[in-house]
């Protein structure tokens, strides 16, 4: 079954330039979710509710 | 049955009213979609976050659809508003809630194939997706279809909003969305050298305004991670935007206008006791300024509150928001060229006037802006307000009042019947004068009316 939904006028997505800048986002998302994660070690380590004061 | 005009472009499901019930149907060919809306658990979650209108099915029994096509019953919005009437707080609200849900609708294996401006409304005072019709089974690899969309939609007019509240309007122009390479050369360098909209609105515009690139076939080269990083850049690019500066300015301007506390006092007790004895269900207040008096009509029911002043209604919006006022919808509205009939046949956006009309109008410090500022005839005033709404509580300020001495000082007075008597005399051809008070500390006169049986 295809599924592809042809409502939408199908240049309006702008596919190619989202092609093109992908490489950029994905990067972009990579780069957060691994400051988040160091942020969130760093405060479980330096502000655990278990270390003392 | 009535199908309603803006839904006729969705070959996939549409929207028609029968017996005064909202009911949207859904064609066999977006069944998939659907089962994999609800059976996923994304429609029960979007329902309990309360993002997504929600809807029972109903049996498709006497609509005079075809056997196969599924029948929806949305809860019903009271109010339609659409993109060129909101602040610009209400207009970031529908975009951020957009692409919440877009994220949302990915962690299910789901997309939204448009993303319409005009798919959000304010109900019960929160933002509201309603167009369940607009989530498709997410294809892995394909860029999302609904980017463009988005870009013209939101954050085109958002951007320059930012630079000048009253940009909202172009909306109102461009049915589609604004064209993103007029979006960035109208706005100021302070806002063109910013990252996000560079990348949105210039290059993606110079790549063909967010229409003309053709999708490549078969192609899997868009990661989940470019998905989930255009989501993350439309999301803190849409942050970024502000109109803190334009607020403040507007905040100490308004607030050096207000002739004294004593009269704001004194009014808002005449009203609030009218409004008491009334109960309005529905109210529209016009020319509401930051919706100091559409509060009290809140209290006991669905309150629009209009005015032409964007930054008012940006006020207005920011103390709807921080008080939590769900009844009160401020919105922009210039009263003398109101929202007009828009879109195909003049059909797919309704005209202000057209929409459900109140119980209770309030027309606050309004008569000498129309009669004095616009040259609208008194007897044409008294036939609009006629028209609205049964009960009406009106302002008059008299010729001596600062504000119209002010109005006047500069130009031939050819407002002969402008005067209490005359202004009574008027409209009592087509309602009661029941209550009349002078306010204390001035001359403005307050009247509550009823409309004369026969005179809709």
């Amino acid at each position: 079954m295809n599924l592809f939904i042809l409502y939408i006028d199908p240049g309006s997505g702008s596919f190619l330039f989202q092609l093109l800048i992908a490489g950029g986002l994905a990067v972009s998302f990579y780069f957060k979710k691994i400051r988040e994660t160091l942020l969130k070690w760093f405060r479980a380590f330096f502000y655990s509710p278990d270390k003392p004061e | 049955m009535f199908f309603l005009p803006g839904s006729f472009r969705d070959p996939n499901g549409g929207v028609f009213s029968d017996q005064n019930k909202i009911y949207r149907w859904i064609s066999p060919r977006h069944e998939p979609h659907y089962r994999h809306l609800m059976d996923s658990g994304l429609y029960d979650k979007l329902v309990n976050k309360g993002w997504l209108i929600p809807h029972q099915e109903v049996k498709n029994e006497g609509f005079g659809l075809p056997p196969d096509y599924r029948v929806i019953e949305p809860e019903k919005i009271s109010f339609i508003s659409y993109p060129y009437e909101w602040s610009f707080g209400q207009y970031r609200d529908t975009a951020i809630l957009t692409l919440k849900i877009q994220r949302l609708a990915m962690e299910h294996g789901m997309s939204l194939r448009d993303a319409s401006a005009f798919n959000i409304q304010f109900h019960n005072g929160r933002v509201v997706f309603i167009d369940t019709t607009s989530f498709e089974i997410l294809q892995p690899g394909r860029p999302w279809v609904a980017y463009g969309q988005f870009c013209r939609h939101f954050l085109a007019p958002l951007a320059l909003m930012a630079c000048d509240l009253r940009l909202g309007t172009m909306m109102q122009q461009y049915a589609d969305g604004i064209p993103l390479d007029l979006a960035y050369r109208l706005l100021p360098l302070r806002m063109k050298i910013k990252s996000g909209l560079s990348i949105h609105l210039f290059f993606h515009g110079r790549s063909g305004n967010g229409k003309n690139a053709a999708p490549p076939q078969n192609s899997l080269a868009f990661s989940p991670a470019a998905f989930q990083g255009l989501i993350n850049s439309l999301e803190n690019t849409l942050k970024k935007l502000t109109v803190k500066r334009q607020v403040s300015t507007w905040e100490n301007y308004y607030k050096s206008m207000i002739i004294s506390d004593d009269y704001l006092l004194k009014k808002k007790e005449i009203i609030t006791q009218w409004i008491k004895n009334i109960h309005p269900v529905y109210t529209w207040d016009l020319g509401a300024n930051d919706a100091t008096f559409s509060r009290i009509a809140a209290e006991y029911g669905l309150t629009v509150a209009l005015d032409s002043d964007s930054l008012a209604v940006e006020w207005g919006y920011q103390k709807v928001c921080s008080e939590n006022i769900s009844n009160l919808l401020p919105l922009r509205m210039d009263l003398a060229n109101p929202s007009p009939g828009l879109g195909w046949a003049n059909e797919e956006r309704t005209a202000w006037l057209n929409r459900p009309l109140p119980q209770l109008t309030l027309a606050l410090a309004l008569v000498h802006h129309l009669v004095i500022g616009n040259n609208l005839p008194l007897a044409e005033l008294a036939r609009f307000f006629s028209r609205i709404s049964p009960q009406l509580i009106i302002e008059f300020i008299p010729k001596s009042d600062p504000k119209i001495r002010e109005m006047l000082a500069f130009r031939e007075d050819i407002f002969p019947e402008y005067h209490p008597a005359g202004f009574e005399e008027i409209f009592s051809v087509y309602f009661t004068i029941e209550e009349k008070q002078t306010i204390p500390h001035s001359e403005r006169i307050l009247y509550l009316m009823q409309r004369k049986t026969g005179m809709e």
